[in-house]
């Protein structure tokens, strides 16, 4: 296999946008190949899950590559629910790798506020199983609050660790000028007051409103190139040095142990495995969270903390961006944004602007290693991915 | 003449019971005061509400076209037994929540607009209208009914009101929902919230003036972009403009 | 006629699968469709639930309780909850009723009771 370097990076606000998916997916795109310095590009992978039931529209690759005017270029749509946009950069990275290409575009894009909320529910609510839990009218949300049931009763998570979630992401969002929610939060108005109820009320109970991710719009880039092409272009050298991936049970009731993420920690390692470092070796990482629950679970299982204890690192600022290990330093799925197709690769996007030290606010100080992890259905396809700064 | 006929044209109001204003915390650690307004404050509220005239989405046009004439006509002296409570955050208009009793145990819910979003102001602000309502002027029910989406999941799913399909509302005279007394007082701990009396201070910024928001809700860059991306692929010089207003455009 | 909820015993080694499976997820037999369907036990014990506030369309009610069962055969089930104060471990038992409707469609699944 080829090393795979990127080239070029681009993204819109993560907000309610309203352009045809199409433009939201290539405006992206055009901003990456400008900061590539590249006119021409071999492949595009699009990452998206709502085109065809949300926007009306399918065949979206092609109806890209011919916006951005790269025709004959090879296109491909690629659908792995929340999980799309690192599938895709995943399937990028084959496309180079193996010598098939040497310059791939992978896009993610999502236009969610086409349709209004009840609908938004339930297109996500499709990732269930449709025998077995759909017709129950089971949701991400309900899925996600069962889990976390589990979690507090098993390790001691309190609703107040999952608000300090989602303050420590609204306060780097504040830092992004992408983000979806420039709207700072304190414990005492979500939690402790006495209107607390009102102002988070519970979505799924324990699960309450400022748990939960909002439905945004938006879109990302990033250009895969070989090591060749990257030297030539003068950007920094960043590699992408690991990808792994799993999956797990369809039916959540299925899961061997109910309060694993089986294929977070198989994805992790496996990322970690191939890029030939460790959990230890992370400088900043891009986790995730849906829901608030889930940053907490995810740290641990990737291996940043012991099962477990998570929510304890969390106390301590570990993970807050000047902390020994931050997380979601743009403001996460929770603070940035969550257009479902586009977050696997505005993730890869922050990675990327973290190693090459043009983060401005929220810059980690001295960063090298990046991870990401992107979580598909309700954790049964995970794909990790490990950045590294060469130069 | 011109005296005798407005003596004619203008209702005469029943006496109603006051609202107490109140203070909640928000979301984000910043008080909020809902208190009841007079005619003498409604221009300025007025003002503040008129940009909104034109956000199509979320039904904001039609919701601020409707309290707009209902505020106005009330402080004209035309319309009957109508209350105005405003909700305002560091004296910045959040939310105005409008009404009118019918009769001293029937209320009628007209509007409910919020001018900061994200903060739940809205349902602080419908749950202290349905207070005064029940709680204050000892209405039997309230009748109410939704424009949009949002206020249908939130209010009659939500509260799980009564359908009162035989009695139209005075909104478009479409069927509306009740609030009664009954339901209310299940709800209470969910609805009654905030605290009383409101510190001097804050009481003081909010009646000193009502300040316009410095966050509203703002209209798209041109009046089709709710329906181009859809249907109409002309105007795309308007959108290349306002992609123009993009955060990566300087650096690119 | 009453319903029944099934899982699917492979018939080379016993494995049972709830939902069902292509393949044996434990001997890998892959016969056509070489599985026994087996109605699944009524008694269980409840895992975890939720009280949920934001559904779907289709539905008009305020909130629903789901939760995970395991069943006494060691099955799990997902299934709607009619019960005032659910709680972790309690003992509980299904049965098959009518747990959506959509326009035109009836979707029957397990409904929990406290035992």
């Amino acid at each position: 296999m080829r090393d795979v370097y990127v080239a070029g990076i681009g993204i819109t606000s993560f907000t309610r946008l309203e352009y045809p998916l199409s433009e939201i997916a290539a405006y992206p795109s055009m901003l990456a190949m400008r900061d590539a310095g590249l006119n021409e590009i071999d492949h595009l992978y699009l990452a998206n899950m709502g085109s065809a039931r949300v926007n009306h529209q399918t065949g979206l690759g092609s109806a890209v590559v011919d916006s951005l005017s790269l025709t004959p270029a090879g296109a491909a749509v690629v659908e792995n629910g929340p999980a799309s946009g690192a599938s895709a950069i995943k399937a990028g990275f084959a496309a180079v790798a193996s010598g098939m290409h040497n310059v791939v575009l992978v896009a993610g894009a999502e236009r969610m506020r086409e349709v209004d909320n009840l609908e938004a529910t339930d297109f996500i609510a499709t990732l269930t199983h449709p025998l077995v839990e759909y017709i129950y009218g089971v949701t991400l949300p309900a899925h996600a609050a069962m889990f976390t049931r589990l979690y507090m009763e098993k390790y001691g998570v309190t609703e107040r660790h999952l608000a300090m979630v989602a303050v420590k992401n609204h306060a780097n969002a504040m830092l992004n000028e992408y983000a979806h929610l420039h709207q700072p939060i304190t414990i005492e108005g979500i939690l402790d007051s006495p209107e607390a109820m009102t102002n988070n009320p519970y979505v799924a109970e324990p699960l309450r409103f400022f748990d939960v991710c909002p439905v945004s719009d938006g879109g990302a880039a990033i250009i895969l190139v070989t090591e060749e092409v990257a030297k030539s272009l003068g950007q920094p050298l960043i590699k992408l040095a690991g990808i792994g991936q799993a999956t797990d049970t369809h039916a959540v009731h299925e899961r061997e142990e109910p309060t694993d993420l089986l294929a977070v920690r198989k994805a992790a390692a496996m990322s970690f495995e191939m890029a030939g470092l460790t959990p230890v070796d992370v400088n900043v990482a891009e986790l995730h969270d849906a829901f608030t629950i889930l940053e907490i679970v995810e740290s641990e299982e990737v291996g940043f903390f012991p099962k477990g204890e998570g929510h304890l690192a969390l106390e301590k600022g570990e993970t807050e961006i000047a902390g020994r290990i931050p997380i979601n330093p743009s403001g996460g799925l929770k603070g940035k944004g969550h257009p479902v197709g586009a977050t696997g690769v505005g993730q890869a996007h922050e990675i990327v602007t973290q190693l090459r030290g043009v983060a401005g606010e929220r810059q980690v100080e001295g960063a090298r290693i990046g991870f990401t992890c992107n979580f598909g259905g309700f954790g049964n396809n995970v794909v990790c991915l490990t950045f590294v700064r060469e130069d | 003449m011109s005296v005798d006929l407005e003596k004619i044209l203008r209702p005469i109001d029943t006496p109603m019971a006051a609202f107490e204003a109140k203070f909640m915390t928000l979301a984000n650690g910043a008080p909020m005061v809902i208190r009841q307004i007079e005619r003498d404050e409604i221009p300025d509220v007025l003002a503040h509400l008129e940009p909104l005239l034109h956000v199509e989405r979320d039904m904001y046009d039609v919701v601020c076209a409707r309290i707009y004439s209902e505020l106005l006509a009330h402080y004209r002296h035309r319309a009957q037994d109508e209350y105005v409570l405003v909700a305002q955050i560091d004296g910045e208009l959040a939310a105005v929540v409008n009404g009118r009793q019918i009769t001293p145990a029937r209320g009628m819910s007209l509007h409910t607009i919020a001018l900061r979003r994200g903060l739940r102001v809205g349902a602080h602000a419908f749950a202290a209208k349905m207070e005064y309502h029940i709680d204050v002027l000892g209405h039997d029910e309230v009748l109410i009914v939704a424009e949009g989406p949002i206020g249908f999941r939130r209010w009659m799913i939500e509260y799980q009101l009564e359908k009162r399909f035989d009695t139209p509302h005075e909104l478009g005279g479409v069927p509306s929902w009740a609030l009664t007394k009954e339901l209310f007082d299940r709800a209470r701990s969910d609805l009654v919230v905030g605290r009383r009396p409101v510190p001097a201070h804050l009481l003081g910024k909010a009646q000193e003036k009502i300040l316009p928001p410095s966050d509203p809700p703002k209209p798209a860059a041109d009046l089709l972009a709710a329906t181009r991306s859809m249907y109409d692929s002309t105007g795309s010089v308007l959108m290349s403009q306002r992609w123009r207003q993009e955060p990566g455009v300087e650096r690119a | 006629m009453a319903r029944e909820i099934y899982a699917y015993e492979c018939r080379n080694c016993g494995q049972a699968h709830y939902p069902f499976r292509m393949r044996c997820k434990n001997c890998g037999q892959n016969g056509f469709f070489e599985f026994d369907a087996v109605p699944l036990p009524r008694n269980g014990r409840l895992l975890t639930f939720t009280k949920v506030h934001n559904l779907a369309g289709d539905f008009d009610v305020a909130t629903l309780t789901l939760g995970i069962v395991e069943l006494e055969n060691g099955l799990r089930c997902t299934g709607q909850l009619q019960m005032d104060q659910p709680h972790i471990g309690m003992s509980v038992v299904g049965s098959v009723e009518i747990v959506r409707r959509s326009t035109y469609d009836e979707f029957y699944g397990m409904v929990f009771r406290a035992a």
